[in-house]
Formats: C-alpha cells, structure tokens, sequence
C-alpha cells in the first residue's frame, strides 16, 4: 500500500523506550535511525519542518520525546510574539462578551438596561450593533415605512472613500469614529474585499479589531480563537501539547456555532483542555464536566431533577411564581415546567468515557442525568460561569453501573466522573482512539490492551500511555509508517511547516480548511471528527487538497508567504533537477515514489506547465510548480 | 396516467417560464440515444440529527399528543391536513402541492428497528442498512449500484458534500461534490488543465490503493463534467432554492441531472434538527429547519420539470423524538419517525404504514412512537421498483425485504 517502505530495525527504539537491557546500536544504519526520526515527527507533531529531522537525531529521539512530554520545559517566545495581537485569547468569557457584545447585550442597551461603555473605540462598536439591532426591529415592526422612518444618512460616496483610505491609520481610524453610527454602519458595508484590507492596512491590532467588530463583534472573538488555532499548529515549539489539545478538543468535542459557546471556547481550549492535554484523563474530564462550554453545548444547564425544589416548588405554587427568592439561572425563570435533560449523561458515557459498547444502559443515562441535574450555569449568554444550584438537583440516591451514589448534592458528580475516569472500558476506548491517532486506523489491539493497563495502572496518566505506545513495537512496525491519512487540518498547517511558510493572516487559511469539509470548532455533532482515512479522501476534498497545494506553492494565498528556494548553481536543466531533488527532501523527507518523480520530471520539461516560453528553453525552472505538485502528491497526504 | 400527471404540471410551469421546453426537447433527445430506456433515479436525504417526526406529520386526530406536548404541539388548526388524522407542519406548505398532486407519499412509524438512542451509531446503522451490526463495513446506496446494469458514467452515484457519507462508501465508486463549480484543479477551462494531466498521471501509478482509486474516479468526474458543462443549467424560473448547504446541494444536484451525466442514485444530508431545548411549534428552530426543507425538496422538485418523473426522493432521519416534551421546551431521542417518498412515480396522496397510537401503553419503552415500518421495507421498494435493483438481499442482508411486503408506495 505504502511506496518505498522502509523497514526500520525496529526493535532497537523499542529497546531505547524501556525495554529491559537497551543495547545501544551504534552501528544501527543511519538512515533507519533518519527514518525513525521522520515517523515521529509525522505522528507528534503537525509535520516536519526542513532541519527537524536533524535537530531530533542530533538529540536523540528519546530526549526529544522528553521534551516534548514536558512542554513547560520548551521555549515558545516566537510563538508568543506572533499570538501577541490577539488579545481575545487572553480574555475570559465575560470580557469577551463586554469588549465584543452579541446581540442579547445590545438588547439591553437598546432597552437602556445597560448603558453605553465610556472608552470611544468599545463605544463605536456598541452603537454600530445599536443601528443593526433597530434595523432589524423596524423590519420586524413592518417593511411598509422602512425607507421614511429611517433618518438621512449621508451616501457613502460622499464620505469619500478614496479620500480616507490615503489618511494615515490613526487619521483613519478617527474619522471613522467621528461618523454618526448609522455612517459607520454604511461605510463599513460599502468596502469591498481589497478596500478593506486597504483600509485596515497599518492600523494596531486593537484598531483593527474594532473595525471588524463595528461589522460584526463576535466576528473577531471567532476568528481571533481559529486564527490562533492554526499559528500554534504551525509555529509551536510544544508540537506535541499541541497535537493532544486538538485530539481532546476533538475527543471532548464542543461545536462553535451553538449560542453562547461562540464565547466560551477560547476559554475551554485555554483552561480546561491544554494545562491537561498530557496530564490526568480525570483531570480533563471533572474540568469539561464542569466547563461553561460543555455545559451549554449538551444542555446540561438546563436540567433539573424531577423532584428537585425547582420543580416542585413551581408546582406547589398556584401563581406559578417561584417558591424561592433569589437569581436563578437566565432563561429557567421562565420556563413553566423542569425536567431531566439526558444528553450529556449519554455522551459523557458514550463520548467521552465508556464507549458505545462500554456496558451502560438507557437506565443508567437517566440515573447520570440525574446526578447532573443541578450543574448549570448564571447567564451563558453573559459569560456567567458554572454553579451548582441545589434546587435543582434531583434528590435521593441513584444506582450507575451497579454503584451506589449516596444523596451528596454536587459530590455525586465527582464520585461518577471518578467512577468513569477508572473504569477498564474507559481505559480500551481512550486506549483505542489514541491509538488511532498515532499509529494506524485499525490498531493492533496486543497494543491497545498495553496502552490501556498503562492508563489503569498509571490512574489515567496521559503521558505515561503515550510512552507506553513509543515503547510498542508496533508503533515502529512497517505496517504503521505511512499508514495515516492526513486529515484536512494536518494537511494544510504540514504543508505550511513543510514550506516553512509565513502567515500573516490565518483566517484566510481557516477559510481553505471550511471548504475541504473541516472547519475548525464546526463538528456539530458530540462525535467529533474522524479520524479515519475513508472520510477524508473524496473527489471534492482531494481536489481540494491539490488546489491548496497549487496556490499555496505559488504564493497565491492571501496572507501567505512560503520561503523561497536558493538558487543552486549550475545550467537551467540541471537546475530543474536539484531542485526537484532538494524539494523532494524538504517536503516529502526524500520518501518519493518514483512516479512522483518522473511525473514531475517530465513535466518541467512542458512548456504548458513549467510557464517557459517556447524560444527560452534555458529559463529558470517554476520552483513553485514543482513544490505544489509535491505537496499535493499522494505521498503529501499521508503521515 | 403519471405521466400525464406530470406533463400537466409542467405544462403549467411552461406557461411561467419558458425555460423547461429545452429540458423537455433535450430529454426526447437523449431519450433517443439511451434506446428508450428510462434514466431512474433515486435520492436519498437524511435529516441528521434525529428530526421529531410528530412535529412534522402532526397525529393531530390523537389527543394524546397534545396532552404530552402542552408547549410545543402543532394546533389542529394551524396543520395542513392530510387526511383528518394526520396533518403537515405549516412550514411544509411547499410540500403540500405535491401531496394534493398525490406525488408525495408519507410513511409513518417507520424507522431503524435497533433500540439505540445515540445519533452516532443510529445514523451508522441506518447507512449501512445492517441495524445492531457494526462490522458491515460498506454502505447500502453503495451495495444498491452492485446489481445494477453496468454503467461507466462516473456520476452514477453522488453525493452532495465535502466528505464522502457512510451510506456510499463501499466498493462501487461513488462521488463526492461539494461545489460544481470549483470541481477540478488550476482554474476552470473547457479543458483538462495542465496541472490536472499532472496530478492524474502521479496518483494513476500510485500503489496507494486508496488515494489512487479516489483519484481516479475523481479525474474521470472532471473531465465528464468539463464536457457536459452543467452551469449552462440554471434553475427553472419557479424553482426558488433557499439560501444555505442544503438548498444549494439540490441545485446542484438538479444541474447534474439535468447535464444527464448519468446520476443513478445521489445523497444529500441536512443538519439541526437535534432540538432538546426551546424546539418551538408552529414557529421557532423546527419551523425554520423545515422551511428550509421543504422549499428546497419543492425547489428541486419543480426545478427537475419533466426528469421529476423518473426521479424518487426519500427522506429519513435516525430515529424519532420523544412523544412527550422534556423539561426544557424540547424533546429527547426518540424511536420511530416519519418517512417522505416523493416522485414521478410515487402513489402519493397517502400516509402509510400501521399507526402504533400514543397511549401510555403504545409507546415504545413508555416514551417513544413505536416502530411499525422498518425503513428497509419502504427504500427496499424504491431499490426494486425505481431502479429495477431484485437482489435486495445483498443490499439489505439478513432481512426478509420480499415484494409481498412492499407498502405499494411505488408504481
């Protein structure tokens, strides 16, 4: 299946990860030990750069392996610098909320339950979203009167475009909050794409995003958090961190699109999931349980026992006004009636823990429900954090996989989350699905079961099952090299490492990524996305692939730059030659089938393809060509 | 008698928009061509996300289901009656037409017999068309092309998507098209592209079966479709697709089919309907996912004009909701759901299936509309009788699919 397999002297990394008496084999060929080096750095990290396979032989595998599974221990400053500007990263929900209102918080200015903020810059965005919100309820009101009731605005055109984008950006910037709101508004929508980019061209990132969130505030919260998805990927030291936080990102799978979870994944992504990326498996999940994000995107905050105070408090009470005084959460006041909603209580099992076929039935789904009910939230849409609301949970005590759960409010929840987080199901399908991350699509399950007595042995220790796995042979068997398929996003940030490109606009990348099937944050359902080659090569995705490659290559994506090649000495042809040659190296780490090759070979010979003209046989060869055609080669997409 | 029917429809059309007349030209054209043989066609859409089934074909003749729904039910007076016992969602009214025209079918209580309420595994064994066995590893619409006449066309199973969707995969090719429009590498010319030439040779010689095998069936596709220009297909005047994914996959779709590159059987999926919270009745999320719906289904149906007689659409989800509301507003996963059959041939006008009655007792494990139609039952018919596929046991194995058995539903 694979081309040019290289069978590695696989037991002697074996031997170096723990395997009782590590003979070190010095003699071992050098271009095992570079092959070994190239397979760890496809399934560590977001994919070899040129020079990593050196830097980690230089270091050795193993010390490598070290590092990476500290990553405290890692210096990640340029990283730093480049996530710098995006200052949402570092905001907690409720900032986000107040700096980048959605529209329940525009409401409450509109309805002057909230004033206006005082700094001018957040000021703007709020009146902007103020004369979008009374649009849309003019229009609600009727379309009849839309064009008298709505005041004069100066037309765009008098505002002069041409005039304020040659001002200087601060010159810009004030002009722009010099206009009426409603100008704001009609400026803003008469810039098209290259007038906007014009027009936001110099001005600090706090600048721009003003600019993007007078058009839309949850915008820049959005693209900011998928902006810094793709820069960590590509520029992080910490490869590992970052591969297991998109794996758990993805294994504990929160969906962008649903309400107010626009606002709290930054916040999941930045406290809950990565401080445990490579720590304990029930760290992650009492952190998720409890996390804004997951508590939206499965209900949970709207469940409430049965028989809590809640609900029967509401009945007993004939005006049908609440029997306790105090602030509920937002958005139960109003509800009539209050019951048990399931579907974290299956996923969690389900999803998250147990497995499909881990051994719960749809009795204990309610029984978890009920253990749950009572984990809510004060004002999603605000921000508002986790609360425990006794009222609402369900009283008495509940059975879960035989086990007693004695009435214990809040506690029963940590006691099931234990429960779960040590169970030898959990164990397999953590085991399992790591597994087929890092090794192959259909694991050998010899290496599943060691994997998964490590996580029982080692209470879950995430780093110690990977080590578990880097110390199986069948981690370096033949079988494995090569054997995953590239999904969409490891495709793009591999062929941006490999090109060692530079992005300075990611979410021009995050746009590419939608359109092969993977946007980032966007699986809708709990499940999260495959993982498995089959879902991941079809016409369109593969097509999608290609043109990536094609335009990447050719520095036709906006906001992205890759290195250009030295030019090598020597006549044209030769020329053509190395630098398929020293491509081939830096892209595909020398592991080239010879159809590629000669496929690539014969065209640059092709005046239609390598853009010479027919009287210049001698022109410089199109390095872009050739690097595009390489990385979306079908040994590009494999890792 | 169909066939009038549906000439008499588009005789109507033809009155609005005179744009249908070359599509009725072209078909008699290729009709020619094809030595008579009728070009069947079946789509298959799935409502992912469990849609609620008694919000849509409303048993508005049950007083238990208002009973068991104080904030959500549809009012007797709001639904688009049926058959005084069952009533359409108002925001199906561009369905109700094809239901008068007797085109649209509905089959009630039917579903995937396996108990599981997990959207994941639902929706698995309900592409797979093996329910409770996860070891089948290939999809149904894909084991429906196996018996077929053979076909070269690379079109003649699609699927309207960026991902190829379980219910295709398999060993018979099939297709997956996100966009028309940007099918194909280097820009858009009437010809293959020099980088297309390339990208062709390098994975036509890979050993790597399953990139070479995608690749191939993929560069076949643009090359047909860079010949059949399906843009030149713009939607009939009357056929008012929606914004969004879903809307846009059937018009996509239409173009296909009306570029008669081969479509013998296609797919096409909608998402939200997975309301626990705040569903709503008449208005709100269900309302609004069904607008969509139903104006895209009536868009394409229009849109197809005279192809719409050759064309089945069945629309399925992975299992019903439950039949009382939960404490938030909104329903749970459910059981058994309702089907839509819609088409040229389609005996419509009807709801079918054993009506299993929503009484405590009739539930499902105390909560769910019972099953009575297994839905390999009605899209086993449409396998047999649209696409003259007999071997129903090896699209369905292990189940007793017999034609004795068939609901009728097609002529």
């Amino acid at each position: 299946m694979v081309q040019l397999r290289r069978p590695f002297a696989f037991l002697s990394l074996a031997l170096l990860f723990g395997l009782p008496a590590a003979i070190a084999h010095k003699r071992a060929a050098s271009e095992n030990d570079a092959a070994r080096a190239i397979h760890l750095l496809n399934r560590m990290t977001f994919g070899p750069r040129p020079g990593d396979k050196e830097r980690v032989l230089s270091m050795g595998l193993e010390q490598w392996v070290a590092k990476q599974l500290h990553p405290e221990s890692i210096d990640d400053r340029t990283l730093e610098v480049r996530l710098a500007p995006l200052r949402t990263l570092r905001m907690s929900p409720r900032e986000l909320v107040e700096n980048f209102p959605p529209q329940a918080v525009i409401r409450q200015v509109a309805e002057a339950k909230q004033g206006l903020p005082r700094d001018p810059e957040k000021r703007a965005i709020y009146q902007a979203q103020l004369v979008r919100y009374r649009e849309k309820q003019d229009k609600k009101v009727g379309a009849l009167d839309q064009n008298d009731m709505t005041p004069p605005v100066a037309d765009p055109g008098a505002l002069d475009q041409s005039r304020l984008l040659a001002l200087a950006p601060d010159a810009r910037v004030a002009q722009l909050l010099k206009m009426t709101p409603e100008e704001q508004v009609k400026f803003l929508a008469s810039l098209r794409g290259p007038e906007r980019d014009q027009f936001v061209e110099g001005m600090t990132p706090e600048q721009r995003e003003t600019v993007t969130a007078m058009n839309s505030p949850q915008q820049v919260v959005n693209d900011e958090l998928m902006a810094a998805k793709i820069l960590r990927a590509t520029y992080s030291e910490r490869q590992l961190e970052e591969v297991m936080t998109d794996f758990w990102l993805n294994h504990f799978n929160v969906f962008i699109g649903k309400g107010a979870d626009r606002y709290e994944i930054s916040s999941y992504e930045r406290d809950v999931i990565r401080p445990h990326a490579l720590g304990k498996f029930e760290d992650l999940l009492d952190r998720t349980a409890a996390s804004p994000a997951m508590l939206f995107y499965l209900d949970n905050w709207l469940s409430v026992g049965p028989n809590s105070d809640f609900a029967t408090g509401i009945r007993r009470n004939p005006r049908g006004r609440r029997h306790y005084p105090g602030e509920l959460p937002a958005g139960l006041e109003s509800r009539r009636r209050s019951g048990l909603n399931e579907n974290y209580g299956r996923e969690l099992m389900e999803l998250h823990t147990l497995g499909v076929n881990g051994g719960y039935t749809q009795k204990d789904v309610t029984e978890v429900a009920k253990v749950f009910s009572g984990w809510t939230l004060k004002q999603p849409r605000e921000g508002g954090g986790f609360s425990f609301e006794e009222r609402m949970h369900e009283p008495g005590e509940k059975i879960v996989l035989g086990h007693r759960i004695k009435d214990g409010g809040q506690k029963e929840g940590y006691q099931v989350l234990h429960l779960l987080a040590h169970h030898p199901s959990t164990a397999r399908f953590i085991a399992g699905k790591l597994a087929m991350r890092f090794v192959s699509d259909t694991p050998p399950p010899a290496l599943v079961e060691r994997m998964a007595n490590t996580f029982l042995k080692k209470d879950g220790d995430i780093g110690e099952v990977l080590k578990t796995m880097l110390a199986s042979p069948e981690f370096w068997s033949p079988e494995a090299y090569h054997a995953k398929v590239k999904t969409p996003l490891e495709f793009v940030v591999s062929a941006l490492r490999a090109t060692q490109a530079e992005v300075s606009d990611a979410v021009v990348i995050v746009r590419n990524l939608q359109t092969m099937g993977m946007p980032l944050y966007g699986a809708q359902p709990p499940t999260g996305y495959s993982m498995k080659a089959a879902v991941w090569v079809s016409s369109s995705a593969l097509l999608g692939r290609m043109n990536f490659a094609i335009r990447l290559a050719a520095g036709r994506i906006r906001g992205v730059e890759t290195a250009p090649l030295p030019p090598s000495p020597g006549d044209q042809g030769r020329k053509a030659m190395e630098a398929l040659r020293s491509l081939e190296n830096n892209l595909l780490s020398g592991d080239v089938s010879a159809q590629t090759h000669e496929t690539i070979s014969a065209r640059l010979d092709d005046p239609a393809i390598s853009h010479r003209r027919l009287d210049d046989p001698v022109g410089p060869p199109d390095i872009a060509l050739i690097e595009g055609l390489l990385l979306g080669s079908p040994e590009f997409q494999r890792r | 008698m169909i066939t009038r029917r549906v000439f008499l429809r588009n005789h109507a059309l033809t009155i609005i928009g005179t744009s249908v007349v070359p599509a009725f030209l072209r078909r008699a054209a290729f009709g020619a061509t094809e030595g008579g043989v009728r070009g069947r066609r079946l789509v298959v859409i799935f409502q992912r996300g469990a849609a609620d089934g008694l919000n849509i074909v409303v048993p508005h003749g049950e007083a238990a289901y208002y009973a068991m729904r104080p904030s959500i039910h549809i009012p007797r007076n709001a639904v688009l009656d049926l058959d005084g016992f069952f009533g359409l969602h108002p925001a199906l009214s561009p369905l109700y037409p094809m239901w008068k025209d007797k085109h649209l079918a509905i089959v009630h209580a039917a579903g995937s017999p396996d108990p599981t309420r997990s959207h994941f595994d639902a929706q698995d064994f309900m592409e797979s068309g093996t329910p409770g066995l996860k070891a089948t590893e290939d999809g149904w619409l894909n084991r429906t092309i196996h018996s077929l006449p053979a076909s070269n066309s690379a079109f003649r199973a699609v699927a309207m998507g960026a991902t190829l969707p379980r219910i295709l995969s398999g060993p018979q090719r099939a297709l997956a098209i996100s966009n028309l429009n940007d099918f194909g590498v280097g820009g858009r010319s009437p010809q293959a592209t020099p980088l297309e030439n390339s990208f062709e040779a390098m994975y036509a010689g890979s050993v790597d079966a399953i990139l070479q095998g995608s690749a191939r069936e993929t560069f076949d596709a643009v090359k047909i479709l860079k010949a059949a220009n399906p843009e030149q297909y713009s939607p009939a005047p009357a056929a008012n697709y929606p914004r969004g994914r879903f809307g846009e996959s059937l018009k996509q779709l239409a173009q296909l089919i009306k570029a008669n590159v081969g479509v013998e059987v296609a797919f096409a999926d909608i998402g939200g309907w997975d309301h626990h919270v705040n569903e709503g009745g008449t208005e709100g999320q269900i309302a609004n996912v069904l607008r969509e719906f139903s104006q895209s289904l009536a868009a394409l149906w229009i849109d197809l004009g005279n192809l719409a007689e050759d064309t089945v659409v069945i629309t399925m989800s992975e299992f019903g909701r439950t039949a009382k509301e939960n404490g938030n507003r909104g329903t749970d996963h459910g059981h058994a759901n309702a089907m839509f059959v819609l088409g040229g041939p389609v005996r419509g006008g009807k709801v079918y299936g054993r009506w299993p009655g929503l009484d405590a007792s009739q539930l499902y494990e105390g909560r769910d509309l019972a099953l009575t139609t297994d839905f390999r039952t009605v899209v086993g018919e449409a396998v047999y009788r649209q696409l003259g596929n007999k071997d129903l046991m090896r699209v369905f194995p292990g189940f007793d699919g017999r034609p004795e058995k068939f609901l009728g539903l097609i002529a």
